[in-house]
């Protein structure tokens, strides 16, 4: 199963090498704005065909371009109630402290998980692949957090339950 | 002026699905003779061009979906496959991908990330680029 979580991660990385190619693009409605096009969608000849790249029926992330931003949003593979709740607590937590991380996005796009919003600015300020490495490397520890967390979880009920039950035996 | 064209886009439309049914019979042949990369080709060729229409499209991609779910041995496959296919062939890889029906995704992932190799970043951009010929 980790070939498919390999060319999984693959894929993403070559699409998002090819569809990283910002420039700066001052608002074309209202003067004097500069805002990111992938999220107002105002004009269809600035934005890119979307990308969906699915692993399997849980686990998808889906890639919109635009000629100034790009936004990459991700839905994690959840297999139980207690993952469910444990991702989104976590994904909440990282995404309502998105200004340190820069490329976060304060809410997620409906229907995932977490989103980033990549601008030209970011892809001045820092270096291209680094970005790439990063997105990449977050969905990789993403998984290996929510399963350490999911233990945490069933180890410390399991010894409260021990130490509780044990008055009664 | 648009009505006209409305009239020659659902013409053409019955034209082209009468074709694509033309082509599955003549994959399926090549398949149960053991040539799925000519199966490939013959999928990827007849691809309609500039359709708006929905269900040339879906029938299109059901054709091209059986000629690549039966292909066994990647490597082979790019030896024998021309460059001009690359390109189309990496627009039908995303829509494989964005099914979400996990073989379909497994065997488009493998292809993806040879087709990457041999063709490049290009080939992602083009796909991406292409609001016109979408598939």
């Amino acid at each position: 199963m980790s070939n498919t979580l390999r060319l999984y991660l693959a894929c993403i990385r070559n699409t998002l090498d090819a569809a990283l190619c910002l420039q700066n693009f001052p608002c074309q409605e209202v003067e004097r704005h500069n805002k990111p096009e992938v999220e107002l969608k105002t004009s269809p000849e600035l934005l890119l065909n979307p990308i969906l790249i699915c692993r399997n029926e849980a686990e998808k992330c889906l890639i919109e371009t635009s000629i100034n931003s790009l936004r990459i949003s991700l839905k994690v593979k959840q297999a139980d109630e207690l993952e469910n709740i444990l991702t989104k607590k976590f994904l909440r937590f990282l995404s309502m402290r998105a200004e340190a991380f820069q490329v976060l996005r304060r809410k997620p796009v409906q229907g995932y998980d977490i989103s980033f919003l990549i601008t030209n600015y970011h892809c001045e300020e820092m270096q291209k692949h680094k970005l790439i490495d990063f997105i990449v490397q977050f969905m990789e520890d993403i998984d290996k957090e929510i399963s350490e967390l999911k233990m945490s979880v069933n180890t410390r009920g399991r010894l409260v339950a021990t130490e509780f039950l044990k008055q009664f035996v | 002026m648009a009505g006209a064209e409305g009239f020659v886009e659902a013409d053409n439309a019955e034209a082209i699905i009468i074709r694509i049914e033309h082509k599955s019979r003549k994959i399926e042949s090549l398949l149960k003779q053991g040539k799925p990369i000519e199966a490939l080709k013959t999928a990827l060729e007849g691809a309609p061009p500039k359709t708006q229409d929905e269900r040339c499209k879906s029938a299109n991609w059901i054709v091209v979906h059986r000629a690549l779910m039966a292909i066994k041995d990647v490597d082979f496959m790019f030896s024998s496959l021309d460059p001009e296919y690359y390109d189309i062939l990496m627009k039908y890889l995303y829509r494989g991908l964005s099914t979400g029906d996990r073989p379909t995704c497994d065997q488009c992932l493998r292809i993806h990330e040879k087709l990457t190799e041999k063709a490049g970043l290009g080939c992602i951009l083009r796909c991406l680029a292409d609001t016109v010929n979408t598939v």
